[in-house]
């Protein structure tokens, strides 16, 4: 009694925050941890039956680890994981520099309303959707019609047919990657800048440190704790490849498969024909196990190295 | 610590509560439809059934949807309710219909939209067998024995074909526009290799188009077991029945050299492999020959779609596909409360020519109007238009003032003359050989394009691309899918 007595006062003290977590709460409620024991459907052979989904689940057939076998015997596993990972590796080393670098050169400017101005700038590619972002990249690499081949053209070179030339591929992913996120990500370490205390800043001027030396002592160690923690969480979707980036820009051609087929591509192309649910869960379960255990990997790495800015 | 425990218990409380939430409504639905169920069977009221079909859904839907409803409400007792979906959105919204097990009557389907095979073979519909000889007699007695022969799974049909056309006719197609112009003989193209004259004719002329102005489907004498997996084919000519390696064929070897060829001498635009948009050329007229599958009077069809001549001749004699004959199809849910009452339904589609002609073109004199005894002209814009080939029994419709009186007697001559593919009705089982097939799928998405346009050297890739077809399990699948055909064969 005295416990329930406890619970009605902590929420009624606590009403407005509680509020505040409502919609976060339901949405991660429903969209993650309600279809969460959908994750049987991995292990089994999933058929359609009468009586609606839950009854199809519970008669599906038990199937154990096959529909994880084909992740593993294709002979494009290896090539599909490296590129995963890699590009996922490549993607949060550069994004962390870029972003950060980004934030300190917006938080430095003096002209605010420029500032202003180019944050909006870098934001609006983070809104834009692959497709779109896909004919953006097409206007520029079509082989006849595209402005690179033109100007290329213009200096008296061969064209290049971008679509067939799989050695550029990477530099391309990575770039437009970057345009589209880096907007997005600099925001988030830009209000964690403005959050730092004003007389840091104004006791290294009197003591004579110059920007650089601002930047280095006092932004770059404030702005740890959040470069850690974002890390962490994506270092847990490595093994999950962003979907429309990997398949709209490329425009599925088949020559650049070696640099562009990704897991989430391959398990795709592969369902296109197949159209199994089994395994498409199990890709999805494998991706979220594996990411687990990657950051509780990197969590405990930081623990290791500085207890207190270890994430859980 | 106090403050933690407290959030703790809301959260779970919140979950309680949505689980119960969850189950209540689940309770109060499932009671509601058995007391309904309970009624129909004492006194026989009407029953209404959800019919999912594709196909922009038209202003006047519900006003057409009434008079249908007067119509099958006094045959069979029962009224429907037409749901459209677009085009675009069909599959994928059917695709969660069917997931969620959602109580729906009857679904279109089809090779190429909502997939008839593989949703088939999961179970999401209904196998029809005994509810074709009890209520749908009028469909058995309407429909080309191929149609129903050709789309049975795993021996049983699921899915009822629209009686349209049935083979498959590849055809090269034309603008009648430059053909005129520079005086093309077409007669005597039958294959790739004939059209090398007349392309290069058309190039001295036109040095800035690209006559073949976008990827063209290839016509090779072979029925595909996979059609997703090419490489793999069974010669139509076929006695023995043994599958083999298409690509290692001299037919599919002269081909490609021969796309190569045109490739280089600029007979088709240089993005051809990873064009994604290539439909304006119709719009734009700025094509030679492109290729197509046909219809009896498509030159017809096409001409008026594209505002100037188009004509075709065909690259081979009609035949009958598992894919071509499941063109279109309507199936009933595995979740259906009233199975008979959907057949019935469908059964009407095939023998009524007043419901199907209210289906397709909507109500006389305001939708439509009369001409002939069997002839109609559509009001423009008057609000209502249903895609016709996509349920039911065409050949009960109104003609176009324009057509040809015979219009249907061709369809049937048609579908009389095509002959069957040696793996009509034949459906691979893919539950061994999943892994594989998903490396081989990825592996044609790899080499497909580049090889069959023309945009790679075949002499060079073509080994490359069959050696990485074999690294991914090609022999093994072919034995395995040998073996359900020698089953099947001997089943026959």
């Amino acid at each position: 009694m005295k416990a329930l007595y406890q619970f009605a006062k902590n929420v009624s003290r606590n009403k407005a925050f509680l509020l505040m977590v409502l919609p976060g709460a339901l949405w991660l409620l429903i969209f993650a941890y309600l279809p969460m024991p959908g994750a049987i459907i991995a292990f089994k052979e999933y058929r359609f039956g009468k009586g609606g989904f839950l009854a199809s689940i519970l008669e599906s057939k038990w199937v154990g680890f096959k529909n994880f076998e084909f992740l593993f015997t294709a002979q494009d596993a290896f090539i599909i994981t490296r590129n995963t990972v890699l590009y996922n590796l490549v993607f949060i080393v550069l994004g962390l520099i870029c972003s950060v670098s980004m934030a300190i050169i917006l938080h430095e400017l003096t002209n605010k309303k420029l500032s202003k101005l180019y944050q909006t700038g870098m934001f609006m590619p983070y809104f834009l959707s692959w497709v779109i972002v896909g004919f953006f990249a097409y206007s520029f690499l079509s082989i006849d019609k595209g402005v690179l081949n033109q100007v290329v053209q213009y200096f008296g070179m061969e064209p290049i047919s971008w679509y067939s030339e799989p050695k550029y591929w990477p530099y391309i992913l990575v770039f437009l990657n970057l345009w589209k996120g880096i907007g997005y990500s600099s925001v988030i370490y830009l209000a964690s800048i403005a959050g730092i205390d004003k007389s840091y800043y104004e006791a290294a001027m009197i003591d004579g440190a110059n920007k650089w030396q601002q930047v280095t002592r006092i932004t770059l160690p404030l702005l740890q704790p959040m470069m850690i923690i974002l890390t962490i969480l994506a270092i847990g979707g490595i093994f999950r490849a962003d979907f429309g980036l990997f398949y709209q820009i490329p425009r599925e051609s088949g020559i650049l498969f070696p640099v562009t087929n990704v897991i989430d591509t391959y398990v795709y192309r592969a369902l296109k024909v197949v159209g199994d649910f089994g395994i498409s869960t199990a890709t999805g379960l494998y991706q979220s196990v594996v990411g687990l255990i990657l950051v509780l990997t990197a969590n405990g790495i930081v623990k290791k190295i500085n207890r207190d800015q270890a994430l859980f | 610590m106090v403050r933690k425990k407290g959030l703790s218990l809301l959260a779970l409380v919140l979950v309680l509560s949505l689980v119960l939430a969850a189950c209540g409504g689940k309770n109060n639905e499932s009671g509601s439809e058995g007391s309904n169920s309970g009624t129909n069977g004492g006194s026989e009221a009407p029953v209404e059934l959800v019919w999912y079909t594709i196909g922009t859904p038209p202003r006047d839907l519900q006003k057409v949807n009434d008079e249908i409803n007067k119509i099958t409400a006094e045959k069979i007792n029962a009224t429907v309710k037409i749901k459209m979906l677009d085009w675009g959105e069909y599959s994928q919204k059917m695709q969660i219909a069917i997931a969620s097990g959602e109580n729906f009557d009857i679904a279109f389907t089809s090779s190429w939209a909502n997939d008839y095979f593989g949703n088939a073979k999961k179970n999401a519909f209904l196998a029809i067998d005994d509810l074709l000889k009890s209520h749908g007699q009028g469909i058995v007695a309407a429909l080309h024995p191929d149609f129903l022969e050709g789309t049975k799974v795993n021996g049983h049909n699921y899915g009822i074909p629209a009686n349209k056309e049935l083979p498959q006719q590849r055809v090269f197609r034309f603008n009648k526009t430059f053909v005129d112009k520079y005086n093309l003989d077409i007669s005597g193209v039958k294959t790739l290799q004939d059209l090398e004259p007349i392309l290069k004719t058309f190039k001295e002329n036109e040095p800035t188009i690209a006559p073949i102005p976008a990827k063209i489907a290839e016509f090779f004498h072979v029925d595909m077991p996979i059609n997703d997996i090419p490489i793999i084919g069974m010669p139509l000519d076929t006695t023995d029945y043994k599958l083999i390696n298409v690509w290692e064929t001299d037919e599919a070897k002269a081909y490609l050299e021969t796309m190569h060829r045109y490739y280089q001498a600029g007979y088709l635009p240089k993005d051809v492999a990873t064009q994604k948009d290539a439909g304006d050329y119709f719009k734009t007229g700025q094509w030679l020959v492109d290729v197509a599958d046909s219809q009896p009077l498509a030159d017809n069809l096409w001409s008026a779609d594209a505002g100037y001549e188009v004509v075709s001749v065909p690259m081979q004699d009609p035949i009958s596909f598992n894919w071509s004959v499941a063109g279109s199809m309507q199936a009933i849910s595995i979740n259906s409360e009233h199975p008979e009452k959907a057949m019935e339904f469908l059964n009407l589609l095939y023998t009524d020519a007043d419901l199907m002609n209210l289906l397709d073109f909507g109500i006389q004199d305001v939708h439509y109007t009369k001409t002939g005894d069997n002839t109609k002209d559509i009001i423009p814009d008057s609000g209502y238009g249903f895609p016709a080939f996509t349920a039911g029994n065409l050949m009960l419709t109104y003609l176009n003032s324009n057509d040809a009186p015979d219009k249907w007697e061709q369809f049937q001559k048609f579908n009389d003359s095509a002959t069957a593919a040696p793996l009509l009705g034949f459906q691979v089982d893919t539950s061994k050989i999943t892994s594989e097939l998903a490396s081989l799928k990825n592996t044609k998405d790899a080499v497909y394009d580049a090889l069959f346009s023309g945009t790679v050297d075949p002499a060079v890739q073509l080994p490359k691309a069959i050696e990485k077809f074999k690294e991914n399990g090609l022999d093994k699948v072919m034995a395995e899918i040998q073996s359900q055909i020698d089953a099947w064969v001997a089943s026959k």
